[in-house]
This record gives C-alpha cells, sequence and structure tokens, in this order.
C-alpha cells in the first residue's frame, strides 16, 4: 500500500514538472512572445492574448493559473487574425489524441504480432544461416528512418500504383474498410522499424534463455519443442520485451507525430506541426503537455504491468 | 514448423564450455574489427572530407536553378544526381546539405558528450546529493518523448518565419539553435549513461587503491575513472550521431530544420512530399546518404560495444 | 477410476512389449565429443556398463571428468554442437542414434533427470503445480483435476508439507531443500523407470544433502526404478548403489560393486577419491588429501594413462600407453592400471617412485605414497 501511495506521489511530481516546464514554453521566445505569436495585430488582440497567457504575472502564478485552464478543458482558442475567433484548443485535443492513441496501439499490436514470432523462432535457430539473414535484415531495417520508409511506401502504393489513399483520416466507425486502407501504409511505416527493434531485443534475450538449466529441466519432461518455447522460454523473456516497450514509448509517440505529418492523419502530431508552423504557441504548450503527459502515464503503466507480471517482484513485495 | 526432424532444441549450444566443465579462455579472444566496420569508416570519412570540401568542390551553385534542366534523373549530362523541380543541381545539394546535417549531428552531439558526460561523471563519482539533484535533474527531461522535446524547443527558440525563406545569416543561426536544443535533450541520455558507468568503476579495487593512496577526488575521477567510461560514451556517441542525422530529418518534417532554400538532407526529403514523382532523385539521394551514415554508425556503435564489452544494461 | 479422458494407462502401450527381466539399460562404447573453436573436447570417451531394473549405479569422478556429460548423452540431452557415438540400448531398443524428437517419447515417460541445482533448474515464472503438472498432461491426456490431484500426491511423497498451497506458489518462495524435493517430484511424475540424478545435492546445505538421498532411495526402492546417481563425492554413493563407476578424463577407470570398491580399491584414482572424503572419526581439523593438480585437457589427452602426471604410482610405461580395462577377482570388478592398488605391481611401483622421490612424470612423491599433497582442513 506504501508503495503505491509513493508511486502516486512520484507520479504526480513528475506530472507536475513537467506540464511546468511547459506552461513557461513561451517564456523561452526571443523578444517579447506577443509579437512573435501575433505580429501584425491589433492592440486589443495583443491584451487578449496578454491575458491569456497571464505574461504580466510572476511564473508561479502564471503556471497556476495555465494548470486551472488545462485541467478544466478550458483551454480557450488558437489565434486566428485579428477579431477572428480561432479553434478550440481543447475541441482539437478531444478530436486528435484518440486519433494518436489508437494509431500507436495499432503499430504495438501489429509489432508484437510480427516479431514475437520472429524473435522467437530466430532464437530457436540461432546460429543457423536464416538466423544471420534476420539479423543482417533486421540491422539494415533499424537504420532507416520513418519518414523515409513512408515516403517510398507512398511513392510506390499510392504516387505510381494508386493502392491505397495518400493521406486522411476515416473513421473506423463510419467506414471500416476505408479507415484500415489510410491507415496501412502509416501503420505500417512506423511498424517495419519497430519489428527490427523488438525482434532483435527479443531473440537475444531467448538465446540467453535458452542457456538456462530450467530450459534443459523442461526439455527433459519429453514435452514439445513449440512447447519449452512458448511456455517456458518466451514468458521469462516476455517481460524484457516489456522494458522495451517502455523504453520505446518516445520512438512510437516520434514515429505517430511523424507519419501523422506525411500522411495528414490530424492526430495530435499534425495539431503539433500546424500550431508550429502558424506559430500557435498558446495551442502547442498544451499540445506539447498532453504529449507529455501520455508518455508519463504509460512509462507508469508499463512499470506498473511489469510489476504484475514478474512473480520475483510480485513476491518481493507481498511477501 | 518447429518441429522438423533435423533441429533440436538445444539449451546451451554456444555453452559447450559449461557442458565439459572447463571454460576454454582463448575461445573469448578479441577479434579483428573486420572488413565491415573499415567499410563503415571509409564511408564515412568521405562523407565528412565531401561536406568539409564543399566550397572547393567542382560543384554548381546549390541555390541557383538551371531553368534549361529541371527534374533532370540521375546521371543527366551536367546534373550527375538530377535535379530538382527548379533546376538546382542535386549532387551540389546533397553535399552542401551535408555540412548542415553533419554539423547538426556531430555539433549536438558532442555538446551533449561534454555536458551529459561531465555531469554523468560527476554524479556517478560523487555520488549521495549530487548524484540525486542531477539525476532528478536528467529526469525531467526524460519525462519528454525526445523528438517532441526536441521540436518544441527548436520552435520557441528559432520561430518559423511566417514569410518562409531565409537569409543566409539565418541558416548559422537555425544550425546553432537546433545544435543546442537537440544537445540539451541529448543530455540526460549520455549523462544517464555515464553515470551508470562511472558508478559501476568508480567500485573498482584500482580506484579504491589511488584514493586509499591520498590522490585527489578530482584526479582520481579524471585518471582513473573517466579513461574508462570513454568506451561507453564513445559507442553511445555514436549512436548519438546516428540519431541525430535521422531526428534532422524529423525536425525538417516539422518544417523546422533549416530553411528552404539552404538544404539540409532532411529539408530535401521533405521538401517533395507533394510531389515525390516528379523528380524522385531530389529526395531519393538524401535518403540513401543517411540511411549509408546511420547504418555505418550504427554498425561501428555495435563494434565498440562489442570490443570494449560495454555492457547493454548501462543502457 | 476412469477420470482420464482416454483409456491409455500411463506408460503407454508403446512400451508395454519390453521384457521386465535383464537389464534395462546398456551403454556400449559411448563417445561424446564437443565441436568448440579449440577443437573436439572429448568428453565422454568410450564408456560402457549395464543397468538392471531397479539397481542403481554411481557414477563418481572430479568435475570436468565427463560424468554429467555422460549421463546427458545417456538420455540424448545435448547441445547442438555435440556429436556422440556408441550404442545406448533401453528395454532392448537401440537409442544410441536417436535425436530429440524420437527421444521425447522416452523423455520424463521412461527416464527422468534430477539436475544438479535447484535454484536454476525451475522455472521462476511458473507456478510449481505447473511444472509438475505439465509433463503430465503432456503425456497422459489426463484432465487438469486428476492432473493436480496426481501432483499433489507427489508432493505428499518427496515429503513437502502443505503441498496444496505449495502448488500454487512460485520456486522463488521455496527453500533450496524444498526445490530439490519439488525436482524429484517433476522427474517422477510420469513414473520413469530410469532416473537420472545428476549431483542432486551438490547445490544444498549440508544438512539437507542426506534428506535429499535418502528420499531418492526411497522413491527408487518403491518405484522400482533404477536410478544412475552423479556425484563428485565418493561418500555420497557409499551406501546408496549398487555398482559403481568412477570416471576420469572421459573413461572409466575402475567399476565394481560398490562393496567391492571400496575393500578392494584397485584404482590410483578411486584411492585417491577415497583419501579425500572426510571422515566422522577424524579430528574436526585433520588435513584432507585433496589431489594434486587438474585433469587433463580433453581436447589433446596424453597419450597414455590419462591419470598418469598426477598418479603416485606413474612408471614409463604408464606415459607411453594406456591400459586396457581388465578384470579383477571379484566378478564384475574391472579396472584401467598397470600398477594397481594393492597388488605386487603397485607396490614395486610405488617403492621405486618413493626412493627416487618423483614418478616418472616428475610428480613428487614422499612417505605413505602421497603425492606431495595439498592440505585442505576441513
Amino acid at each position: 500500500m506504501q508503495v503505491i501511495v509513493r508511486r502516486v506521489i512520484q507520479l504526480i511530481v513528475v506530472l507536475v514538472v513537467v506540464t511546468f516546464f511547459t506552461s513557461i514554453l513561451t517564456a523561452l521566445l526571443p523578444g517579447d512572445p506577443v509579437t512573435t505569436i501575433a505580429p501584425f495585430s491589433s492592440e486589443q488582440d495583443r491584451a487578449n492574448i496578454r491575458n491569456q497567457l497571464n505574461l504580466n504575472e510572476n511564473i508561479v502564478v502564471r503556471y497556476g493559473k495555465w494548470l486551472g485552464h488545462f485541467m478544466t478543458g478550458d483551454m480557450g482558442r488558437e489565434y486566428a487574425g485579428t477579431g477572428v475567433r480561432g479553434q478550440s484548443i481543447w475541441g482539437r485535443i478531444k478530436d486528435s489524441l484518440p486519433r494518436s492513441l489508437l494509431l500507436m496501439l495499432y503499430v504495438q499490436i501489429l509489432t508484437l504480432l510480427i516479431a514475437v514470432p520472429l524473435g522467437v523462432y530466430t532464437a530457436y535457430k540461432a546460429g543457423t544461416r536464416l538466423d544471420d539473414l534476420s539479423n543482417g535484415i533486421a540491422f539494415l531495417l533499424l537504420s532507416i528512418p520513418v519518414y523515409v520508409t513512408a515516403t517510398l511506401m507512398l511513392l510506390f502504393l499510392s504516387v505510381q500504383r494508386h493502392l491505397l489513399p495518400t493521406e486522411g483520416w476515416v473513421s473506423l466507425g463510419s467506414n471500416p474498410v476505408e479507415h484500415f486502407k489510410h491507415l496501412a501504409m502509416p501503420v505500417l511505416a512506423i511498424t517495419i522499424g519497430q519489428v527490427a527493434v523488438y525482434a532483435r531485443l527479443l531473440r537475444s534475450d531467448m538465446v540467453a534463455t535458452l542457456q538456462e538449466d530450467y530450459i534443459l529441466m523442461a526439455k527433459s519432461k519429453g514435452i514439445s519443442d513449440r512447447r519449452v518455447l512458448w511456455r517456458h522460454a518466451l514468458r521469462p523473456s516476455s517481460l524484457t520485451l516489456l522494458t522495451v516497450a517502455g523504453l520505446n514509448v518516445g520512438q512510437l509517440i516520434g514515429g505517430a507525430l511523424i507519419v501523422e505529418v506525411i500522411f495528414h492523419l490530424n492526430g495530435l502530431g499534425f495539431a503539433i506541426g500546424d500550431a508550429i508552423n502558424r506559430r500557435q504557441y498558446i495551442a502547442l504548450q498544451d499540445y506539447i503537455a498532453v504529449v507529455a503527459i501520455v508518455y508519463v502515464l504509460v512509462n507508469v503503466a508499463v512499470d506498473t504491468l511489469y510489476r504484475v507480471l514478474d512473480p520475483r517482484i510480485r513476491g518481493a513485495r507481498i511477501g | 514448423m518447429l518441429e522438423s526432424a533435423d533441429t533440436e532444441l538445444t539449451a546451451g549450444s554456444v555453452s559447450a564450455a559449461a557442458a565439459v566443465e572447463e571454460p576454454p579462455d582463448e575461445v573469448f579472444e578479441k577479434r579483428g574489427m573486420g572488413v565491415l566496420a573499415w567499410i563503415g569508416i571509409g564511408w564515412l570519412s568521405l562523407v565528412v572530407l565531401i561536406a568539409i570540401l564543399a566550397p572547393v568542390l567542382p560543384l554548381k551553385a546549390p541555390m541557383v536553378g538551371d531553368y534549361l534542366h529541371p527534374k533532370a534523373g540521375l546521371f543527366s549530362p551536367g546534373h550527375l544526381l538530377g535535379s530538382d523541380d527548379s533546376g538546382r543541381d542535386v549532387l551540389s545539394r546533397v553535399v552542401w546539405g551535408a555540412r548542415a546535417s553533419l554539423l547538426i549531428a556531430v555539433g549536438s552531439i558532442a555538446f551533449g558528450t561534454l555536458i551529459g558526460g561531465f555531469l554523468g561523471l560527476v554524479a556517478g563519482f560523487k555520488g549521495g546529493l549530487t548524484d540525486t539533484v542531477l539525476g532528478a535533474f536528467f529526469n525531467i527531461f526524460l519525462a519528454f518523448p525526445q523528438l517532441v522535446l526536441a521540436l518544441t524547443l527548436v520552435a520557441v527558440l528559432a520561430p518559423v518565419k511566417p514569410s518562409g525563406g531565409a537569409s543566409s545569416g539565418e541558416w548559422g543561426h537555425r544550425i546553432l539553435v537546433v545544435i543546442l536544443a537537440v544537445g540539451i535533450v541529448s543530455v540526460p541520455l549520455l549523462g544517464r549513461i555515464t553515470r551508470a558507468s562511472a558508478i559501476s568503476w568508480s567500485q573498482r579495487e584500482f580506484v579504491m587503491a589511488a584514493r586509499a593512496q591520498g590522490a585527489t577526488s578530482r584526479r582520481v575521477m579524471l585518471r582513473e575513472v573517466l579513461p574508462n567510461v570513454v568506451p561507453a560514451m564513445a559507442s553511445i556517441a555514436l549512436l548519438g550521431v546516428a540519431i541525430v542525422l535521422v531526428l534532422e530529418g524529423a525536425l525538417a518534417v516539422f518544417g523546422v530544420s533549416i530553411q528552404e532554400p539552404n538544404p539540409s538532407w532532411g529539408n530535401m526529403i521533405y521538401s517533395q512530399l507533394s510531389n515525390l514523382n516528379s523528380a524522385p532523385a531530389v529526395w531519393i539521394v538524401p535518403s540513401v546518404l543517411i540511411f549509408l551514415s546511420v547504418l555505418a554508425l550504427n554498425y561501428l556503435g555495435d563494434v565498440v560495444r562489442a570490443r570494449f564489452d560495454v555492457r547493454e544494461s548501462a543502457l | 477410476m476412469s477420470r482420464r479422458k482416454r483409456g491409455a494407462a500411463p506408460g503407454s502401450e508403446r512400451f508395454a512389449d519390453a521384457p521386465l527381466d535383464g537389464s534395462l539399460l546398456e551403454v556400449t562404447d559411448v563417445k561424446t565429443q564437443f565441436k568448440t573453436p579449440r577443437g573436439l573436447v572429448h568428453a565422454v570417451d568410450g564408456v560402457s556398463f549395464s543397468l538392471e531394473r531397479g539397481k542403481t549405479i554411481g557414477i563418481v569422478g572430479e568435475s570436468g571428468c565427463g560424468k554429467s556429460v555422460l549421463s546427458r548423452s545417456i538420455m540424448g540431452l545435448l547441445p547442438r554442437n555435440a556429436v556422440r557415438h556408441g550404442s545406448v540400448t533401453f528395454e532392448g531398443r537401440e537409442i544410441g542414434k536417436s535425436t530429440g524428437n524420437s527421444m521425447r517419447q522416452y523423455w520424463g515417460t521412461q527416464m527422468a533427470m534430477v539436475f544438479q541445482d535447484p535454484m536454476t533448474s525451475l522455472n521462476p515464472v511458473m507456478r510449481i503445480g505447473n511444472q509438475i503438472m505439465e509433463s503430465l498432461r503432456f503425456h497422459f491426456d489426463v484432465t487438469k483435476d486428476y492432473a493436480e490431484e496426481t501432483a499433489l500426491a507427489l508432493l505428499n511423497s518427496v515429503g513437502i508439507p502443505e503441498a496444496e498451497r505449495r502448488l500454487r506458489e512460485y520456486p522463488h518462495q521455496l527453500s533450496g531443500g524444498m526445490r530439490q524435493r519439488v525436482m524429484i517430484a517433476i522427474a517422477l511424475a510420469c513414473g520413469p523407470k530410469l532416473l537420472f540424478a545428476d549431483e542432486p545435492t551438490t547445490a544444498l546445505d549440508v544438512t539437507v544433502q542426506a534428506q535429499i538421498l535418502d528420499l531418492l532411495q526411497e522413491q527408487q526402492r518403491e518405484r522400482f526404478m533404477a536410478m544412475v546417481l552423479v556425484t563428485h563425492d565418493l561418500g555420497v554413493v557409499a551406501g546408496r548403489t549398487d555398482d559403481i563407476a568412477v570416471m576420469y578424463a572421459g573413461r572409466v577407470v575402475e567399476r565394481a560393486p560398490t562393496r567391492s570398491l571400496f575393500e578392494q580399491t584397485r584404482h590410483p584414482y578411486t584411492e585417491a577419491l577415497l583419501k579425500s572424503i572426510p571422515k566422522l572419526g577424524q579430528p574436526s581439523h585433520s588435513k584432507l588429501d585433496a589431489i594434486a593438480g587438474r585433469p587433463p585437457d580433453l581436447v589433446k589427452p596424453p597419450r597414455g594413462c590419462k591419470f598418469a602426471a598426477r598418479c603416485p604410482y606413474a612408471q614409463p610405461k604408464c606415459i607411453t600407453d594406456e591400459p586396457e580395462l581388465v578384470d579383477a577377482e571379484t566378478p564384475g570388478h574391472a579396472f584401467r592400471c598397470f600398477f594397481p592398488v594393492g597388488s605386487q605391481a603397485g607396490a614395486e611401483a610405488l617403492a621405486r617412485n618413493l626412493s627416487a622421490g618423483e614418478t616418472a612424470t616428475g610428480l613428487p612423491v614422499r612417505k605413505e605414497g602421497e603425492a606431495v599433497l595439498t592440505g585442505v582442513t576441513v
């Protein structure tokens, strides 16, 4: 119980520090932030922005006020030029965050579906030519940036063959077929690199596991190799897989943001790119804060899952 | 498939030594670097050399269009690697682009290695409160996905001009900003690895012995611990340069890397996104360059790690 | 009781026609080599013995002499870089050429193994119950309830208290001795006819060692199971085996009924091993006789007798020629030595070495035929 309380407190501290950092981002802008955000605006607009950013307050008060607005979803609107009301920031987050999360979920599922059998099989075949080959390919794939994969796919599958749509998001509810057609390239583009990471790590971990005494013991029971691999060897390695997943969340988020921009998927990454290019720093603060919070929470979730899954840790905590 | 007759699940295929209960030490002798590593070094040297020599090489002006020969294909006369929509020479642009991309990659990792390495070394060597404070500092920065942090810092430190386009002064300024931003992002990563390595080396007998002989802390840290931490830092720094080469392209996707008309490998790729088919050489050539350089760096990083037995757990 | 899903009796029809008398296991000239970067390691080099149903053979030797590899060779549990020659028959069937897939029908149900280190030989992330039930369910196609009942009975029979609770626990929640009992339960689960116990007590506390050995012996008698007990400690096998084979550098150097081996020791290596057993009668700080030197390199084994370099009886002949396994007076007793202990030739050889102060291999010798000893105090 104490452990849980301590971890919750830790989590809150991290979240506060992270959001504090994002809330003062605009203070880092060179010169007068208002001029950078809205260079050609009326005095009235400038005062509004100054007010919205609480630039007249000290940093702590500014953070407090920002946090109040952020927590209640009352984040205001993007600045859209003199006298024009821009898009609601909260509205945009509400629309785009689930898309980004769904994209990442698809990538994670597909990655595991491919990487786990691949890692297990190559570990089983360790030292053979097939293993060398797949290792080499994985190493090559690791060195291809997501945006290059994405661009190559766009060229060959969309521009030249017209097999898949080049851009846009179709919701799952409205048209499942189009939904997956639109997401196929973005998901694959990220997955290819991720599979290489997961399969390589799982392989090397499994190779080590297969040297363990308990694997020989399991084998001496006369059970099938398949069972030895999946029941005895994969289970301890799955904890490693989880560690990798934790370390890789940042990569995953990064990949998702990039493909959102390339394929115009209108998720949070697209929103961030949009905000940067239109210098919507007020909105940018909030988008970044959301990404950071998601990142922290996913990491906590992975960590918690780890504790639940590993009987040794679990036992040590309870017993 | 798993049950094919000639394959057999083997626990300990590598561990014949364990089976005969007598480890043959010579087996683990370190081998030479191998041809692949030398090819990697050769490739990287070539790229660096070309980037340095760009002003004196017989190249076309990278930002001047040859309106008579736009969208030239690979190996066209006059445009060895083709030209873009406005006839700018791709070869010239990737060479000049290499200057930007390599400066950013090497500069930011140098920044991160110096600052992060120093902080990590101190934290790991001193321990105690220093370690706690620095550890907390690292963790704050690690609470952001790297791309997001780098992106945000660049966007805030050097806002994109609404009109687009850049002056020559903008080039240097933006490179500095990107180096600073990416460097800041790499500090906690490099710092954490150095710290882990410094902790393990600080507990070795020879360090204890040096301390017992009355050597000053600073001397022990710099003379005894630092040289042993360097391999770990070097292998991570090599990987870091690779990561930043890729990251520069990602920044370009968000439009905050080097600004047109100046070339970088990243912005050459991204500039063609809406028009992939019209002059594919423009983005395929820098893509290949990034791929090959990253491949070489990743491979060399692995080689260094294997040679100096840098443990994965330190990552 | 018809709890089994199908009618198959445990033990399987495949083996129903096996003869009930005669030897269970016949090992003839088994050789096992490992391919390593240094060359071929001759871990087991021409070992033969036979074992009858319900009997126990002890395989004794220092670490690195190939005894563990021998038991794994017989069972076919070798890594990929191992090459096995020779013949192994089990219930009259040749299994010496069988690979993993055809050996699987023997593993668990016909022969099973108890491994040395219970700390590392149980899967840390699987419940104990599941580890016991696994082979039952795999081989016999029984229901989960039936398997669980059997597992419970097994845990009880190997002397684990609160068996019901233990079924749901993980290995790290048990002490070393308990874990070894669980290992034994796993090995016994499918009623094997032959049990390999590979240094079953080496990793355990001294106080627990005797209990585990007693348990093995008791289970073996109850189930009329043959056992191969591998150990480096002659003291362990003393009262618990029918026969003993002493191994050195991959070869059997002496093989005899247990009593005969202790009373009429013939091989100098066996004699040296006997001297290294701590005896209860001795004062607690008396010196133990350790054997000087180390076993030879199995990549390039020496030409003559493999033990010559460490043997106080060694003569020039021992360096050039390798002795054959010859029969002693007692039936079933054989040894591999030109100058056996307790013989005229042996006594003369020793006397010659003593007066020279060293053996033919240059090993210094003093007083009652012992090599210069590295004293080990206990």
